[in-house]
């Protein structure tokens, strides 16, 4: 599995099945997610927090070898902070405009165009500003 | 707090998927992807390692052109010193050096960007190293085809140039502030992912999942934010 071409499979069957999924959830939908984050329907959010229990009890179960986690760093709640402002405003966390140009929304590449423009700018902003020690390749 | 039967309704006529499903389907992959890959599912990684693809390969040259440790540790130091001058680099090149700077010297700012793997001492698991950057394309564009599927099979895939009429109705009906949010929108969504080093896949499914404080309070503060921005839009503008 851990050869070049397992993991280009891997990544191949699981990227499909989350792009299918998160399309039938309706997380590309900016209604859906408005009405989860304003609590007026809480069907995504308990989309949400049952995947991270059925991920939690399958991860206990079945991964044996569990890295430590990143440390909290100066840029956890401030980066936060920030996506959770720009995922409300456009609709996307970053696989979510993917799935949007992928049902016919054209506007979303403007998204794409944007999240990498602001990777781009943090990269830019850390190695000369910030300085960050994130202690973590990103997960 | 109860769902809104009429919109609960709703939802379900939209024909999207229950939240059981859904949560099957998330949390399968999410423990699968591990499985199989040994790491860590992650889309804004994947993002960040795409887009720098030029540094990514370049580091993958070097890593298969040292196998020797002390070389590799000369190399990144001198890239190191390159990028950000004199004094920051560590003092010695000695093999835990680099391993240590994760946690507290600036060599780790390399880190942060495409990530050039530590030199795998014999305890490191393969999680810590990241797969070749055709990997993360490769996910990127599955995750694209498995949307596309998903859409043609609901009947919901149409060509259109606004973000539907949830969109029109909450933000802006107006093409262009649309493009100057969208635009905006994803400059915070990339900017802030980096920063806090994850997502919603990274930090709230993966980091959740494995009960690690930094994700569990990136999560918290994320849906915090997105919540309060969700209700100003809708209640207020």
């Amino acid at each position: 599995m851990h050869t070049r071409g397992g993991l280009m499979a891997g990544n191949a069957v699981f990227g499909l099945a989350l792009g299918f999924s998160l399309s039938n959830i309706g997380f590309g939908d900016y209604a859906e997610l408005n009405h989860m984050f304003t609590f007026q329907d809480m069907r995504m959010f308990y989309t949400f927090v049952g995947a991270v229990v059925v991920a939690s009890a399958g991860t206990a179960v079945l991964l044996r070898r569990r890295p430590a986690g990143m440390r909290i760093h100066a840029g956890v709640v401030p980066g936060a902070m920030l996506f959770g402002i720009g995922w409300a405003i456009s609709g996307g966390c970053p696989g979510i405009p993917i799935v949007q140009v992928a049902t016919g929304y054209l506007p979303a590449v403007v998204t794409l165009t944007g999240v990498a423009a602001g990777m781009r700018i943090y990269r830019w902003a850390n190695g000369r500003y910030l300085r960050l020690d994130q202690g973590s390749c990103g997960l | 707090m109860d769902p809104d039967p009429a919109l609960a309704a709703g939802s379900g006529v939209n024909g999207y998927w229950p939240w059981w499903a859904g949560a099957l389907a998330l949390g399968t992959i999410t423990v699968g992807y591990a499985l199989w890959t040994g790491r860590g599912l992650g889309v804004s990684g994947a993002w960040a390692r795409v887009l720098n693809w030029r540094q990514v390969r370049q580091l993958e040259q070097l890593d298969h052109a040292f196998d020797d440790e002390a070389a590799l540790h000369a190399a990144i130091e001198a890239a190191t010193l390159q990028e950000f001058g004199q004094g920051s680099a560590p003092g010695g090149s000695a093999p835990g050096a680099y391993v240590a700077s994760a946690t507290g010297t600036p060599v780790s700012q390399t880190l942060n960007r495409p990530a050039p793997r530590p030199p795998a001492p014999a305890s490191s698991s393969a999680e810590q190293r990241p797969m070749p950057v055709a990997c993360y394309a490769t996910l990127l564009v599955a995750i694209f085809f498995g949307g596309l599927i998903g859409a043609m099979v609901s009947g919901r895939f149409s060509v259109r140039t606004d973000m539907g009429p949830g969109f029109s109705q909450i933000v802006t009906g107006n093409p262009a502030v649309m493009v100057v949010l969208l635009f905006t929108g994803g400059l915070l969504v990339g900017f802030g992912t980096r920063m806090a080093g994850g997502c919603s896949s990274g930090h709230g499914l993966t980091g959740c999942s494995r009960m690690q404080p930094a994700s569990i309070l990136a999560t918290a503060v994320f849906f915090g934010s997105a919540v309060c921005v969700s209700l100003l839009l809708w209640k207020v503008i």
